[in-house]
């Protein structure tokens, strides 16, 4: 006859289906919410090219970009209840001289709750930024853009676009400082 | 006295209480399941949610894993020992 082992199997069965199928409601409840954030704006204010050494590579100079840019963008919208956080990323994309598109991502930041949803920055590249080529010379001007990532406590990620440049910005000559 | 602690640890319930405590907890954990994301969405969180939940799973266990004696009111009637020649 059922003893208490048994019962305690057959509760904990169903309830590990249902919590799978609790899961389930969770994630796809995510699709009701598609409000996308009003176009934000992003400006890019400066940017200088400077010839330098990497660590890394003792012998090679190369050329490293430095790129203000102002940033404005209401990311609330993406907050719902099963959004834990927001990965967002500025990228510059670009063809250098080789041909190659790039886009590379020059700052980021991750926004952990609704209060810190509304983007208000003037910032700077936080990583470094040089070409595969070693130059910036004859790249094709780059647009910049910011793109967010949804993470959900449950579910799938998603990516979109909140902000990109007007026109593209070239690059400048390199200029030395010695 | 290990019979008796035996019979606590193994908490046996009869045929009939089997079939009740299988439906109680079937049953019990859909409702709780549809209930908790009912509760969960309208108050767009998940905290309560689980909340919600975990209150009906804990109510749940201590309602039929224990032999109540609800579960032993119908207890197997055994045939009486027949005389057999010896």
């Amino acid at each position: 006859m059922h003893s208490i082992y048994s019962r305690i199997n057959n509760v904990s069965a169903m309830l590990s289906t249902c919590l799978m199928v609790l899961l389930g409601a969770i994630s796809l409840s995510s699709f009701l919410f598609t409000s996308t954030p009003p176009p934000g704006t992003l400006a890019v204010t400066n940017v200088k090219v400077f010839p330098g050494n990497a660590r890394r590579y003792a012998n090679k100079y190369q050329d490293f970009a430095f790129v203000n840019f102002n940033l404005t963008a209401d990311l609330k919208p993406l907050f719902n209840w099963n959004t834990k956080q927001l990965f967002i990323y500025v990228s510059a994309e670009y063809e250098n001289r080789q041909g190659t598109k790039n886009e590379v991502v020059i700052f980021d930041r991750i926004v952990q709750n609704k209060e810190d949803a509304y983007i208000d920055i003037a910032g700077r590249n936080k990583y470094v930024f040089r070409d595969v080529s070693a130059s910036f010379e004859d790249s094709t001007p780059a647009h910049y853009s910011l793109k967010y990532n949804v993470m959900p406590y449950v579910g799938i990620l998603t990516y979109g676009e909140a902000a990109r440049t007007v026109d593209p910005v070239p690059f400048p000559e390199s200029q030395d400082l010695s | 006295m290990s019979d008796i602690l035996q019979q606590y640890l193994e908490g046996k319930i009869d045929f009939e209480g089997q079939k009740l405590v299988e439906q109680i907890s079937r049953n019990i954990l859909i409702v709780a399941t549809a209930v908790s994301f009912v509760a969960g969405f309208a108050t767009q969180s998940l905290q309560v949610l689980f909340g919600v939940f975990a209150a009906f799973v804990v109510t749940l266990s201590l309602a039929v894993i224990p032999p109540w004696p609800a579960y032993r009111r119908h207890p197997v009637k055994w045939l009486s020992i027949k005389e057999t020649k010896a």
